[in-house]
């Protein structure tokens, strides 16, 4: 007992002594792992865990004014294989396990994705771990490639824009391209608008790729874009490129424009044009049918100005509905003459009968004491020499040069709408002015952004602006019911049942320094007179199957009129024409 | 001896702070289980979401491509239908007869869609092509195609 305790001491020290240092060797390795090599180990540790991901935002879409959509955006796949481990299939069918060899099911994935077989198998032979089968298939097919279970098959998902009517209002919507930059049209001009926030997710993952459980997640929400809603009523954009497109084609004609605009909101009704890019295929059309011709187009406008000049002389007071002048077929102007479209005598007619006729000496006898200055800011106030409030992509300003630059000659033929130059849009917003009682309302193409809730942000502010009297635009436009209800061509763009008003151009193309043998043929006007609901245009990029220019825009104006009135349930008129002579003896 | 029951009446305390442990332990394991099985079942739901989403966007694109004007106008065509630039209304107060009446003459380029659409098949389903469309029967053409609205809703021409 008494070697015991000193021998018991002793290991109880030794076990004491060893323990101590046990720990102190743990507390160092604690140490260095824990504080002098702890940023680098979890840096290290993480890296090997954490995924981090963008959650890309889905853009907004572009509808029309009742809703429908007109561009969105769906998931396309790119459809992967890997060659390294690309092996027979396993399938158990009605309980039996059997192979599918590789060119089998090579075979059947050509099916599915429409492609040549003899041209897939050879991409699935390599040792490769990534190759293209097919890029960007619809969501259906590829679930069927998904139900199909291959190993050694993957895919990415894309998102893709996807315009469901195709190209009506393609000229309007524009599109994007391949990797979604938006390219053209709304799609950029309210790219702001229709893009969203990207998001970021960061996770960390076990081998089997699921989050591990009370892992740090941090997750930046994507924002989705919001909706551009447009004013325009996709029905009837249709149902005017389909006028447009038959027209072009009837008439061998280049290409057609059309715009309509609600009187009394300035909203734009329909802006179509044929032919016109389907956003779809953007690269199939060619760079001039891209774009929208309605705003970027600017041409001499020809006889339709004569109503401006019209409505600037009697707003001045330098005529009146019956004012009468004496007018010849050809007047001399400095070196130039100035003839009619048609021989005729020197005839007695009225301002409304130079304007039922459409007769250019007329109009220069009628607007001769008019001060060039004061055409020119009647002009301006029209709306003519800027782009409109719309402010589309690329919008043309025209050409309405300082009056003051206005030669002898140019200073005539200005009257009636030569030697400057209108876009469509700006000629439909000018009768506009003429239908409303002379106030100007800036054409609105864009009611406003839209979020998810339903609210409407960034709609545009409408100014009206009072351009000429009330009563000088009621005679104007009765004036030019005189077209509708006596002229020859007018007459044809006459929809049963309504009272409506306008006025025939055909306008000379500039080639070079001089004119071509070709004509814009245009028809602009207002219906239904006794209550205006719409003023529009419909014009004819040089028609070459035509007995005279100025005929070729009435058909397909006369249709697009009848489909709007009809569409938007316009009462029929029941009133009568005042009575305007045309003539004086 | 005082030692002894000193140890002796440590050993409930011990034993609860033990048991204590050893429960703390068991329900952060199930715990942690139940957290596991959940963030598998949150994995198969969204994975379930993915496949709904997918199946509303191919629902979508095909209601979206039914009812593209172009789509409805080949449709209609096949029917027979052509449109009027005559619009006539009849007042109700007084029953009178606003517009002039005149019958459609649908031409060829009017019932044919002009305006391209890469996003739909223009080619008919089958069913569609089996409509009757001759001119020379309007009477029948309209018993056809009465039956035709109902039995041959068109295939979605969506890809």
């Amino acid at each position: 007992m008494n070697h015991a305790g000193p021998v018991s001491a002793r290991r109880i020290r030794l076990l004491i002594t060893l323990s101590v240092i046990l720990v102190a060797v743990f507390a160092i390795r604690l140490v260095d792992f824990q504080i002098v090599r702890a940023e680098s180990i979890n840096a290290t540790s993480l890296e090997k865990r954490e995924v981090t991901r963008v959650i890309p935002a889905v853009r907004g879409d572009i509808v029309d004014a009742n809703g429908k959509i007109l561009a969105t955006t769906v998931y396309r796949y790119d459809i992967n294989a890997a060659p390294a481990i690309v092996r027979p299939v396993e399938r158990r069918i009605d309980g039996v396990s059997q192979v599918e060899s590789v060119e089998s099911v090579a075979l059947e994935l050509a099916r599915i994705l429409e492609v040549d077989a003899a041209e897939l198998l050879p991409k699935l032979i390599g040792t490769s771990h990534y190759v293209n089968l097919k890029k960007r298939v619809d969501a259906e097919t590829h679930r069927q490639i998904v139900d199909l279970d291959i190993p050694w098959i993957f895919s990415d998902a894309h998102q893709n824009r996807l315009y469901p009517n195709g190209a009506v209002a393609g000229n309007l919507t524009g599109f994007v391209g391949t990797d979604g930059d938006a390219l053209a049209g709304i799609e950029r001009q309210f790219n702001a608008c229709l893009a969203g926030v990207d998001g970021k997710e960061s996770f960390e993952k076990g081998v089997d790729g699921i989050k591990i459980p009370a892992s740090t997640l941090v997750i930046q929400e994507a924002k989705a874009g919001r909706n551009v809603v447009l004013t325009i009523d996709a029905d009837l954009q249709y149902q005017a490129q389909q006028v447009l497109a038959s027209e072009v084609t009837r008439l061998n004609a280049d290409w057609a424009t059309a715009v309509v605009i609600e009187v009394k909101t300035g909203r734009i009704v329909l802006a179509a044009e044929a032919p016109s890019v389907d956003p779809n295929e953007p690269g199939k059309s060619s760079p001039e049918e891209r774009g929208a011709r309605v705003f970027q187009y600017a041409f001499e406008p020809g006889s339709t100005m004569k109503a401006i000049t019209a409505a600037t002389a009697i707003e001045t007071g330098f005529a009146t509905v019956a004012t009468q002048v004496r007018a010849p077929y050809a007047l001399r102007v400095f070196d130039h003459t100035i003839t009619d479209s048609f021989g005729h005598p020197t005839e007695n007619w009225t301002l409304t009968g130079v304007l039922r006729f459409s007769s250019n000496t007329g109009t220069i006898k009628i607007a001769e004491n008019i001060p060039a200055k004061t055409r020119h800011e009647f002009m301006e106030r029209f709306g003519f020499g800027k782009p409109t409030a719309v402010g589309f992509e690329g919008e043309t300003r025209g050409v309405l040069n300082d009056y003051r630059d206005w030669d002898g000659v140019t200073n005539f033929t200005t009257m009636f709408g030569q030697a400057l130059s209108v876009s469509p849009v700006q000629m439909a917003s000018a009768y506009q002015i003429l239908a409303n009682e002379g106030v100007r309302l800036n054409p609105v193409l864009v009611a406003g952004c839209q979020d998810s809730d339903g609210n409407l942000t960034g709609e545009p502010k409408q100014n009206s602006t009072q351009v000429v009297s009330a009563s000088t635009a009621n005679d104007v436009m009765h004036m030019l019911e005189k077209v509708v209800e006596q002229g020859g061509i007018g007459r044809t763009t006459a929809v049963a049942g309504y009272r409506s008003a306008g006025k025939t151009g055909t306008a000379e193309i500039k080639e070079g320094t001089g004119y071509g043998q070709y004509y814009a043929a245009s028809f602009y006007g207002m219906a239904p007179v006794d209550n205006p609901r719409y003023a529009m245009g419909v014009m004819i990029y040089k028609p070459k199957q035509v007995w005279t220019n100025s005929m070729a825009a009435a058909a397909g104006y006369q249709k697009i009129l009848s489909q709007v009135l009809l569409a938007n349930r316009v009462p029929p008129s029941t009133g009568k024409s005042p009575n305007l002579p045309t003539e004086w003896k | 001896m005082k030692a002894l029951a000193r140890t002796r009446a440590r050993g409930p305390l011990v034993m609860i702070v033990v048991m204590g442990f050893l429960a703390i332990s068991l329900l952060h394991l199930l715990l942690t289980i139940a957290t596991s099985q959940s963030v598998y079942e949150l994995s198969d739901l969204k994975r379930e979401k993915r496949e709904l989403d997918t199946t509303s966007q191919i629902l979508s694109e095909e209601v979206a491509s039914l009812s593209s004007q172009q789509n409805l106008l080949n449709t209609a065509s096949k029917l027979g239908m052509v449109s009027n630039s005559n619009p006539v209304f009849l007042r109700l107060d007084d029953q009178k007869v606003l517009g002039k009446p005149k019958p459609a003459l649908g031409s060829s380029s009017q019932s044919r869609n002009l305006v391209a659409n890469s996003s739909m098949i223009n080619e008919a389903p089958a069913k569609q092509k089996a409509a009757p469309a001759s001119t020379e029967q309007p009477q029948q053409l309209s018993e056809v195609a009465e039956v035709s609205t109902v039995s041959a809703i068109p295939a979605s021409p969506t890809r």
